[in-house]
């Protein structure tokens, strides 16, 4: 593993990108394929597409220089807010792919906003909100809301 | 969100705690619902139950649910209760979770006040079966027997507020930690002496309410932040790491401190009370030389009942025998101290305080101001990095003649060194 090489991820609709081999190795996924040598000169990320996994990259590249830079809280908080300010079905993917891609860090900061914004709703808004099918039958409804019915007084 | 998968929906909800959130969100749809059991934690706030009635008695249902939830998590990691609760059901709720619980919080306001001295520390034996324990905080706790805790060998950290202890119960239940990390002990009382030895201990807090002349005996290698409160006579076994040390009395005197022989970690040293020794003073002075901040409000000296002032303190030996201090903040009395005639008359041209960069300084009383702004100017001109010095004008009595003079002179001085001195 020579210092400053570069590694190429292919998206799933056929975009590559050339990053340096610490920033790929951000992702746990990546990093077991290069040091089993499975890695060969462009890595296929089959599940993300380009737009998604560019959007990983540049968390990746911003979280390998701050490692170096050492920032306070606030400014690692305040750059993870801003990056993080995207549509939710943006998220929906960026989760997916950062557990696919296992990035620690990205996966914590994307579920925690997705946890963030269903905290103090009910579960019509919570539904409404995520797009989730009611899939219990009345009377499932009827206990499970029974049971728990002190989270709503 | 309907096709994301279990293990990513579970991953979004493990980042909610509140019980209530996590009964809401139960109730959403199937898959939500499957994914509750596996969340790692839960947390019951001080108003989980109310509108019902307040108080101490808990709340009819709430105990039923509490148990409930417990009981159908499959690998809960963090349970924290702060709403009222039957502690006779303790036992049963850590039973359900003893494999995976590492972290324990409970507050037990008023809880153990009933039932007779022998049978109070059973209602926190049964944290013996949490053996994965790691961190265990209790709030409103009465230990008048030692708890049967056997050996917790996992806990890190342990922290008891507002606590009640019996004799002996507070040394047992810490010899039942042995590799404690961390252990703060606030606002607790029933305690008249105290000896701990923990090899592991690495920073500890100490706040007892209570008896005049208790003592503190402590024997930590690996021990580098301490902050105590309360003791009279201290007593820290030699060959620590100390890097950070806070003593403080709020009543009582403190007529011992014994570090061992050197403090070459000490970055940071408090000492605050009504009345110390001199000898404890100065001896904890002479070993702090590598100190970086320095704070000392101490009101009175004395070896036994009469309140004394402090004897002169030579300013040029204080900042030579202390040559790394950067930060300085320094209380009536022991400002006085400073603030002698004769340190000032022959100093040495060459005589620096390299690496003083901020000073506050308490003043109560306008008595010998002109020594005090002498004591402020040599500060001043023999400091070549000073950035601030704060000067904080504190329950000065401004019908005492002295006063106005005070004030006037301290006025000059500040307008003198703008910029730097600033005037509260």
């Amino acid at each position: 593993m020579a210092p400053g090489k570069n590694i190429t991820l292919k998206s799933s609709d056929g975009e590559e990108f050339a990053i340096e081999e610490t920033v790929a190795m951000e992702s746990q996924t990546i990093r077991h394929m290069i040091e089993d040598d499975c890695a060969e000169s462009s890595i296929p990320v089959p599940n993300v597409t380009a737009k998604i996994l560019s959007k990983v990259i540049e968390y990746c590249k911003k979280h390998v220089e701050f490692a170096a830079t050492k920032p306070t809280d606030e400014e690692l908080k305040s750059w993870d807010t801003e990056f993080i300010k995207v549509d939710l079905n943006t998220l929906y993917d960026l989760i997916l792919a950062a557990n696919y891609l296992n990035v620690k860090g990205l996966l914590d900061l994307t579920c925690e906003t997705v946890a963030n914004m269903i905290k103090g709703k009910n579960p019509e808004e919570i539904r409404k909100r995520f797009n989730i099918k009611n899939d219990f039958t009345p009377e499932e409804e009827a206990d499970i809301r029974r049971e728990n019915q002190w989270a709503f007084e | 969100m309907n096709y994301l998968p279990d293990g990513v929906v579970q991953q979004i909800l493990s980042h909610m705690s509140s019980a209530k959130e996590i009964a809401v969100t139960s109730c959403v749809s199937q898959q939500w619902n499957q994914c509750v059991p596996y969340l790692p934690s839960l947390f019951f706030p001080r108003g989980a139950f109310d509108p019902h009635p307040r108080g101490e008695r808990p709340h009819p249902g709430a105990d039923v649910t509490i148990g409930r939830m417990i009981g159908n998590a499959v690998r809960l990691e963090q349970l924290v209760i702060y709403c009222p609760f039957s502690p006779s059901n303790l036992g049963t709720w850590l039973g359900c979770c003893e494999k995976s619980l590492r972290v324990l919080e409970l507050r037990m306001d008023g809880i153990c006040e009933k039932g007779d001295g022998g049978n109070r520390g059973t209602i926190l034996d049964c944290v013996s079966v949490v053996q994965e324990l790691e961190t265990l905080k209790l709030w409103g706790v009465a230990l008048m027997g030692p708890p049967n805790w056997g050996c917790l060998k996992k806990l890190r950290t342990l922290e008891i507020v507002g606590a009640s202890f019996g004799d002996g119960a507070l040394e047992k239940a810490i010899h039942a930690c042995p590799n404690l990390v961390e252990l703060a002990l606030l606002g607790c009382d029933g305690v008249s002496s105290l000896k701990i030895e923990l090899g592991n201990l690495v920073k500890c807090r100490l706040d007892f309410l209570g008896h005049g002349d208790s003592y503190l005996y402590l024997g930590s290698p690996k021990l580098e932040d301490l902050e105590i409160q309360g003791f009279g006579g201290i007593w820290i076994k030699p060959n620590h790491r100390l890097k950070r040390l806070c003593i403080a009395k709020t009543n009582g005197r403190v007529y011992n401190v014994d570090v061992g022989d050197n403090l070459p970690d000490l970055e940071s040293l408090s000492l605050r009370g009504v009345q110390w020794c001199w000898s404890a003073i100065s001896s904890i002075l002479r070993l702090a030389s590598e100190v970086k901040h320095l704070l000392m409000k101490i009101e009175f000296c004395g070896d036994f009942e009469a309140l004394l002032p402090f004897p002169e303190v030579d300013l040029v030996n204080f900042f030579d025998s202390h040559p790394k201090l950067r930060k300085f903040e320094i209380h009536g009395a022991m400002f006085a101290a400073l603030c002698q005639k004769n340190s000032l008359i022959n100093v040495n041209p060459k005589f620096l305080i390299p690496n003083l960069e901020e000073v506050l300084v308490i003043v109560r009383s306008p008595l010998n101001a002109e020594q005090k702004l002498n004591t402020l100017e040599s500060l001043v001109k023999h400091s070549p990095k000073l950035r601030r010095m704060v000067i904080r004008i504190s329950q000065m009595k401004n019908t005492h003649d002295a006063a106005d003079d005070f004030f006037e002179e301290i006025c000059k001085f500040k307008c003198l060194n703008n910029g730097i001195v600033k005037i509260e």
